[in-house]
């Protein structure tokens, strides 16, 4: 049921709605196809963003990519709660690692330990358009932990100005959707895993 | 579905047109394979992708124009749309722009609702009275004046190329003194984008092949002299040979195709100074080989506009 309502909000409708009207092109998006479990990581400057990404996962699996949200923001009330539980299908964590029975680390963990993919925007919340800044170390626990799934960078190219921080209003603008190829960390070391992926990033950014 | 197909049809004129439309596209497919084969180059691989296009648009094109009148109304409003869109996303306008910017996508209904009701006055102050008052004065309840002239002028004007121009056009298609006494709007449609489509293709023909003295070297170096004329001559032959569409006769015919060559030519020489102050070669990439939208639509939305008040004068005072 969740899976047909995915299909149809994202796969069919946001598509079709970015593709037509918004005139985002998908560029490289066919790296997804083949493969069953990966991370994605994408810059962020707009709620749009989501949208973007959530439109280019093959309707096959969309069940089970979970944009991951921070709760503070998106878990306000319930039924904010239940929008983004069931039409986004994203996965609420606590921003910071205060409390250790919900380290927000282990959360998405499990998720990963459930073969559920993930979307994550390690620069931690909505930035400055075209200025990418230091990741998250989370990402790198992650990875750390879970090193054999395929890391793959996605650079949102102008997608904000359709939908700018602050504003309400949904406007067309040609935009691009970049998908990169699977990161290939050297180590695993923390340092390596987090300039990895931003190296990864800026190389789609050009 | 069955009214859709019911309501096509076709006068022998436009069925002829058709015929030679798809005979041109077949000639240049097997011309531009066979010269691959024996000599191939750059230019051919962009004209064997530029045919391609053309293939796909003219397909388009046909399907939107002889299926059924409102279909090629919702077709010619999203021609404009995605003109007003390429150049938004272009001109790096201010963010407090976005609430004006949409009430300038919205003028593209009105303008075409005017059309299809055949609202001649209406139609045409729209745009150039209407929206040259409103719009800036949207801009100015916006609250920011930093920048706001440049603002002010871009968006009245993007609305006069990207819709007034192209709903030109449209307005061609039921207008009631062109669907009157063996006049057929059309098939004055299809003349239209025929000659300036012709004109386009025969300039760059000639250019490419005699070019040597440039006519605008600071703008664009691709247009020369003997282009321009070349693609003039060409065209006002071309127009004369598909003259069996329009009602004029062969004096008025001359003058009309002469004058479009010059409009389109214009047309294109106004964008390539757009495209050379933005910095950018192509509009953008939706049309392989052919580069944007506008690079296309360029000539169509200086002579659309044109075409149709000549046309309405001869009609009228002969």
């Amino acid at each position: 049921m969740k899976k047909i309502i995915l299909i149809i909000i994202y796969s069919i409708f946001w598509k079709n709605f970015l593709k037509i009207f918004i005139g985002l092109k998908y560029v490289n998006e066919k790296t997804l196809k083949n493969k069953k479990q990966f991370i994605l990581i994408a810059n962020h400057n707009s709620h749009m963003d989501t949208m973007a990404i959530m439109s280019a996962i093959p309707s096959r699996y969309i069940h089970k990519v979970h944009p991951i949200a921070a709760r503070d923001f998106f878990g306000g009330s319930l039924f904010k709660k239940i929008l983004m539980r069931y039409l986004v299908n994203a996965t609420l964590i606590q921003r910071d690692r205060d409390d250790p029975n919900n380290d927000p680390i282990d959360s998405m963990d499990k998720m990963l330990k459930k073969s559920r993919s993930l979307i994550l925007f390690p620069e931690g919340s909505r930035g400055i358009p075209g200025v990418m800044a230091k990741f998250k170390k989370g990402l790198g626990y992650l990875i750390q932990r879970n090193p054999e799934i395929n890391v793959i960078p996605v650079y949102l190219d102008n997608v904000y100005k359709t939908l700018p921080r602050g504003k309400n209003l949904i406007l067309p603008y040609n935009c691009y959707i970049k998908f990169g190829d699977p990161i290939k960390f050297k180590s695993m070391e923390m340092d390596d895993i987090l300039l990895s992926s931003e190296k990864a990033m800026q190389k789609l950014m050009k | 579905m069955n009214k859709i197909f019911n309501s096509v049809n076709l006068i022998p004129e436009i069925q002829w047109v058709i015929a030679i439309i798809l005979a041109i596209l077949v000639f240049a497919t097997i011309l531009f394979w066979f010269w691959n084969r024996i000599n191939p180059s750059n230019l051919v691989d962009e004209m064997q992708l530029r045919t391609r296009s053309w293939w796909i648009m003219c397909i388009i094109f046909l399907f939107a124009s002889i299926v059924h009148p409102v279909v090629t109304y919702l077709a010619l409003g999203f021609l404009s749309f995605l003109t007003l869109r390429e150049v938004y996303s272009l001109l790096n306008l201010r963010e407090v722009d976005r609430s004006v910017l949409f009430f300038c996508y919205l003028s593209i209904p009105i303008q075409y609702y005017f059309a299809f009701k055949g609202y001649y006055t209406l139609f045409l102050i729209f745009i150039p009275v209407f929206m040259f008052i409103i719009v800036p004065f949207l801009l100015v309840l916006t609250g920011e004046t930093k920048d706001i002239i440049r603002s002010m002028c871009i968006l009245p004007t993007s609305l006069m190329l990207g819709v007034f121009g192209i709903s030109h056009l449209a307005l061609l298609i039921n207008f009631p003194e062109m669907n009157s006494n063996g006049v057929s709007g059309k098939a004055l449609l299809l003349f239209l984008i025929f000659i300036t489509e012709a004109n386009d293709i025969m300039q760059f023909v000639w250019g490419k092949i005699f070019g040597k003295h440039k006519i605008l070297p600071r703008v664009s170096p691709n247009k020369t002299w003997e282009g321009f004329i070349g693609g003039v001559i060409s065209t006002t032959i071309i127009g004369c040979l598909m003259g069996f569409l329009t009602p004029l006769n062969i004096w008025q015919l001359i003058a009309i195709s002469s004058s479009m060559a010059v409009f389109g030519f214009m047309g294109d020489a106004i964008m390539s100074a757009v495209k050379r102050d933005f910095g950018v070669k192509d509009m953008s990439s939706a049309i392989p080989g052919h580069g944007g939208i506008l690079d296309r639509v360029d000539s169509l939305s200086t002579t659309a506009s044109p075409f149709f008040h000549l046309i309405y004068l001869i009609l009228i005072t002969s």
